[in-house]
């Protein structure tokens, strides 16, 4: 498990304790990754996270063509793994949680360990200024910066 | 078929509702034909459900059989029809002694004592559970305060006076197991690094496991220890589901999960913070009597445990 | 009055037992409830059916068949459980003062009828 902030990391941590998800990935709704767990090549990072982006904001476009509220979940059943994309707010910001399950746990025992994990965020949350936006031409740095301390590099 | 029996029967066939099951039960179980006798008795509890002597026949007949459990209910419903019922509480206390709940045995063979203190089967079934208590190195039980006719009675036991005692009623009390086993029992005998040495005839369907899902002792399953390796990996788990759902329920602490299934009673506990215990039992025992099995495996256990520490 | 809630209520009449649901046992998800106030049946549904798979993983381990009825004590009350077909699971949450033995009769004879 690794973490961009270390106020994730304990809330997270409990997270993958309780609910046995084999990888879980928490990112911002503009799909820069924040924290992983599981995933082995920060390629695949990039690509779960610019995917679950684009899928949350589509749903939510689905939802608003409705007339409904957001969708608080969404979950796709899979022969041996089930995948959960959640949406959800934190003092930084709206954040999005893919998880990735097998048989050995289950969707209640996920979704109840995420909204638990939610509030654990909400009070672990620095309370201070949230950062600035930064410049494209930094971006392609910062990228790079936050895949190597989620790898350990 | 005996002229006694063909008698009875006859007596049976004329008049039904009359009480002659009693004696013909009686009969056939003497004779060894328990099947007979169980139908006979239990034809004659469904026009006489509450006639305690017919519920003290029908667990003389199970226990001859072999279904101690089933005895054990029959000797209850006996003693709830009449609580002085001497072979009942004899016949309870010997499957307490079996059991190996010595003061539970022991408290019923006090009972059957004020019940009937001439009875001299009695006093000797209570120095015999002593003695093979005292073998078997359970912990002593003090004598009850208050009169204690038994005292009257000679001792020791021997085997010549048990002889002498009513028939049916020696039938029980030479069923109370010698100590030390056979030497035909020798391979189902406890080891002595068992947890449950002295608690039981045998450590199976009793299991011990650490936090980390391994076997501590006992053995369950159908292969022996082989299931019982593979049970125990899944106790810890079992162990921390148990805390966690208590926990995040609002219901404290948890302290054990009763299971029944198909082809057997489970129960689980937790004798310390970093083991626990598992009691399976067929179906016919009563969860809340396997739950104190286990309460009792789960004594012997910490004893074990602080033993070998 | 659904099938469903009519085993419910009569499950949720016995003293002691502060509520019930339904739930689906693979997924751990409330089919139906009837809860109390403070009783949180999403957990409640999520953590027996967890429960549930694992006693029925060890029970396979055991050499004999799935739970019908489960009870897990804590020290202030009690989960009961009892699975049903379609892998539907009936649960409560009882106080300790419950009547257990009734709680269970009228479980066994619920769960037999759902799905």
């Amino acid at each position: 498990m690794r973490a961009l902030e270390p106020w994730v990391e304990a809330p997270l941590q409990s997270f993958l304790a309780e609910s046995s998800a084999r990888l879980t990935l928490l990112m911002t709704t503009s799909g820069q990754v924040v924290a992983q767990h599981g995933f082995g090549r920060s390629l695949d990072v990039m690509t779960a996270a610019a995917l679950g982006a684009g899928i949350v904001a589509s749903t939510e476009e689905l939802a608003r063509l409705m007339g409904a509220p957001r969708f608080e979940a969404l979950v796709h059943h899979g022969a041996r793994q089930s995948c959960m994309l959640s949406a959800f707010v934190t003092p930084r910001g709206r954040w999005i949680g893919l998880v990735v399950f097998g048989q050995e746990t289950s969707v209640g025992i996920v979704q109840l360990f995420f909204d638990q994990m939610v509030r654990q965020l909400a009070d672990a949350a620095p309370r201070e200024q949230a950062p600035t936006p930064k410049l494209a031409e930094n971006f392609e740095h910062d990228l790079d910066a936050s895949l190597r301390a989620l790898f350990g590099r | 078929m005996t002229d006694e029996i063909r008698t009875l029967t006859q007596r049976l066939a004329d008049e039904p509702s009359s009480l002659a099951f009693l004696e013909l039960g009686e009969t056939l179980r003497r004779r060894g034909q328990l099947d007979a006798a169980c139908k006979v008795t239990r034809a004659g509890l469904t026009r006489y459900p509450g006639l305690a002597d017919a519920h003290d026949l029908l667990g003389r007949i199970l226990s001859d059989l072999g279904d101690l459990a089933g005895a054990f209910d029959a000797w209850a419903d006996a003693l709830r029809f009449d609580p002085m019922r001497t072979g009942a509480l004899k016949g309870i206390a010997f499957l307490y002694f079996r059991a190996g709940d010595v003061a539970a045995a022991l408290d019923h063979l006090q009972r059957a004592a004020e019940a009937d203190p001439d009875d001299p089967a009695i006093p000797q079934a209570i120095a015999r559970v002593r003695r093979d208590a005292g073998r078997a190195g359970l912990p002593a039980v003090e004598e009850p305060a208050g009169p204690d006719r038994h005292r009257e009675a000679p001792a020791p036991a021997t085997e010549a006076a048990v002889a002498e005692a009513d028939v049916a009623e020696s039938d029980v009390v030479q069923a109370i197991p010698a100590a030390p086993p056979a030497p035909a029992e020798a391979d189902r005998a406890i080891p002595h690094d068992s947890p449950f040495a002295g608690i039981a005839e045998d450590e199976r369907g009793l299991l011990l496991a650490d936090a980390s899902g391994q076997r501590l002792g006992g053995e369950v399953g159908r292969h022996g220890m082989e299931s019982g390796d593979r049970v125990a990996a899944q106790l810890a788990g079992l162990s921390r589901e148990a805390a966690r759902a208590t926990r995040l329920l609002g219901l404290g602490g948890w302290h054990s999960i009763a299971v029944e299934t198909a082809d057997a009673h489970l129960f689980l506990s937790a004798p310390t913070a970093e083991t626990v215990l598992l009691a399976v039992r067929e179906p016919s025992v009563p969860m809340a009597r396997l739950g104190l099995l286990a309460e009792r495996a789960g004594r012997a256990a910490r004893h074990w445990l602080e033993q070998i520490r | 009055m659904t099938p469903a809630q009519a085993s419910l209520d009569r499950v949720t009449r016995i003293p002691g037992v502060r509520g019930a649901l339904i739930a689906s046992a693979a997924d751990g998800l409330v089919v139906a409830e009837q809860l109390m106030d403070g009783v949180d049946g999403r957990a409640a549904a999520a953590l027996t059916g967890s429960l549930i798979a694992r006693l029925g993983r060890t029970a396979e381990e055991a050499g004999v068949r799935p739970p019908v009825f489960v009870q897990l004590r804590g020290e202030e009350g009690s989960i009961l459980a009892a699975p049903g077909s379609e892998g539907l699971v009936l649960v409560a949450v009882v106080g300790p003062e419950a009547n257990l033995g009734l709680a269970r009769l009228e479980m066994l004879d619920a769960a037999g009828r759902l799905g």
